[in-house]
């Protein structure tokens, strides 16, 4: 395979649940997306948005109401068994047997693919610092989350698909796992993975696709949703400040004033709004990340007619 | 079939003759020796026989006179019992064909490996039936030991034809339970179909014995318990034809499970 091969390519994919006689969901709505070989690709939305949807349809799991996916140019439905020897995967509840030891998990899942490197599991188990010894049901969230991890890279997939993969893991792990990823991706091989969180996306990933209400809203790279960054600011003085004091200040809007101090949207440096606060005294300053729907709400706005590339 | 899930599943579930089987043979032995005398039999017997005809029929005894014998007795008080004590058993195992690890989300983990969905169902199922058959087997020297302690006599042939003649009802079960698992999508809903069959399937079989006419033959006919048919396998030996519709349903159960699990959602 070479570069710039579709390793996912999504059509007019659709899932309709049926939840009782009268009611039916549409959990996704003639999804395109297409994904090539090399990329990290985010796939992002809230809950519900139908992000596990559109994973599970993709390792056949569950059948599509409408359209198809390709995977490395196959059936995801008609080749499912064949795929999945290309395919890692780690679900965004990792369930398993609960009266294993995780190295019997390991063993186990290793038989089933078959072909399974023990020495690089091992390198697996060391590098996340994981304790294969201990029973499935004594592991915590994160350690649960480590072996979900050495599972889905066992087999060193052409594709990794990941359902919020770092739920549970402690900064230090993140980071071990962005190494990880940005290894697979150096070796030419494809993530495809889910999250609602924007740090991780920004830190590894290529491209992203917001999902919402089982729509895809836009698909773009990452470094042009960076250029529509901002954060809110939350400012504590001593002495009221009025709203429209920080009003004119380079990259500052939308001011609102609070019981004791003021909230505001920054975009930018820092430098112009700290110079502008000398006056004041200051007792506390907060910053918060904004949501990606902010941000995509942001890029889109200020970018107005463009299309979501896809 | 490479045999992985056959294999693990055996090497998880091999316990179960152990216990299943040591718990058949333990009450075996217990009913085997309860009897000191023929003398205690006849007594029984005829305690049954004072009964009113409704009440011991209620008992699942058609005929007080037939538990006077040995045969009577112990395919009336052991195996009258044992495919519905062991029913437990088969359910339990069939709703660990697929039910449980759906139910559980485990098998989104395990599907979304290389493994083809028949594999899972037949692989287990082949496990359970292993295990189902190592239950019955194991459950043999109970009775025997208990019946050389005892003032029964019975012949092993007798009670080998009557343990063998266990296997096909609880495979049969395992494959319905297997099969209510794959088509209904909730554990709760296999639990409570396969359980609600078994049962009316039993009770089926209990009031078609009970009376004549149309009605009851077909409610006999209906009841897969009819088939295995205790007292006659005690009394004539294994029915080659009754073994091999029972064989013939489960396979076909089998098969049915098979062909609705790989046609629809899992864990949804």
């Amino acid at each position: 395979m070479t570069a710039n091969t579709a390793v996912i390519q999504i059509e007019q994919l659709s899932k309709t649940y049926q939840r009782s006689r009268k009611e039916q969901v549409d959990a996704l709505k003639g999804l395109n997306l297409t994904i090539q070989q090399g990329e990290i690709f985010g796939y992002l939305g809230p809950n519900g948005a139908g992000k596990t949807t559109t994973i599970r349809l993709l390792l056949d799991l569950i059948r599509p109401t409408t359209g198809r996916a390709l995977l490395f140019g196959e059936d995801a439905r008609a080749n499912s068994v064949a795929l999945h020897r290309r395919i890692g995967f780690l679900p965004g509840e990792l369930n398993l047997w609960k009266g294993y030891t995780g190295q019997q998990v390991l063993d186990y899942v290793g038989k089933l693919r078959g072909g399974v490197d023990a020495a690089y599991v091992r390198q697996l188990v060391d590098r996340l610092q994981f304790d294969p010894t201990l029973k499935v049901r004594t592991y915590s969230s994160g350690n649960k989350r480590k072996l979900g991890l050495v599972l889905a890279l066992m087999n060193r997939a052409d594709l990794l698909i990941m359902d919020e993969p770092t739920g549970g893991l402690d900064p230090l792990m993140q980071q071990i796992f962005n190494e990880l990823m940005l290894d697979v991706k150096a070796e030419g091989r494809t993530v495809f993975l889910s999250s609602h969180v924007l740090s991780e996306v920004q830190a590894i990933c290529d491209r992203v696709g917001i999902l919402r209400g089982g729509e895809l809203k836009a698909v773009e790279s990452v470094s042009n949703l960076m250029h529509a960054d901002f954060q809110w600011v939350t400012l504590h003085f001593r002495e009221p400040v009025a709203a429209n004091a920080l009003a004119q200040v380079v990259g500052v809007s939308e001011v609102q004033a609070l019981p004791d101090g003021l909230r505001l949207r920054l975009v930018g440096d820092f430098d112009p709004l700290l110079r502008a606060l000398a006056p004041y005294y200051v007792t506390g300053m907060v910053t918060e990340e904004p949501t990606l729907e902010e941000v995509f709400l942001t890029y889109y706005s200020g970018t107005s007619g463009k299309e979501a590339t896809r | 079939m490479n045999g992985v899930i056959f294999t693990e599943t055996l090497r998880r579930s091999w316990k179960q003759i152990v216990w299943w089987g040591g718990s058949m043979a333990v009450l075996g032995f217990y009913i085997a020796v309860v009897v000191p005398t023929m003398d205690t039999l006849k007594q029984y017997a005829d305690l049954m026989a004072s009964m009113p005809t409704a009440v011991f029929k209620l008992l699942g005894v058609n005929d007080a006179a037939a538990i006077a014998t040995p045969e009577g007795f112990i395919s009336f008080s052991y195996f009258g019992y044992a495919l519905l004590i062991l029913a437990v058993w088969a359910v339990w195992a069939g709703m660990n064909i697929t039910a449980n690890e759906e139910d559980e989300g485990i098998l989104d983990v395990v599907l979304a490996l290389p493994v083809p969905r028949w594999r899972v169902v037949v692989e287990k199922f082949a496990a359970y039936a292993l295990i189902a058959v190592g239950i019955a087997l194991i459950s043999l020297p109970g009775l025997v030991l208990g019946l050389n302690n005892s003032a029964l006599k019975i012949s092993t042939p007798k009670l080998v034809a009557s343990t063998v003649n266990l296997i096909p009802g609880l495979l049969l079960m395992l494959a319905l339970t297997a099969f209510v698992g794959a088509w209904a999508r909730r554990k709760s809903t296999a639990l409570a179909v396969t359980s609600t069959i078994i049962v009316a399937s039993y009770f089926a079989d209990f009031i078609g014995r009970n009376g004549s006419g149309l009605l009851n033959d077909v409610l006999r006919a209906l009841s897969f318990f009819s088939y295995y048919d205790s007292m006659g396998v005690m009394t004539n030996g294994l029915n080659g034809g009754n073994v091999l519709l029972l064989l013939l349903v489960a396979a076909l159960l089998v098969v049915g499970s098979v062909w609705c699990f790989q046609r629809r959602d899992v864990g949804v």
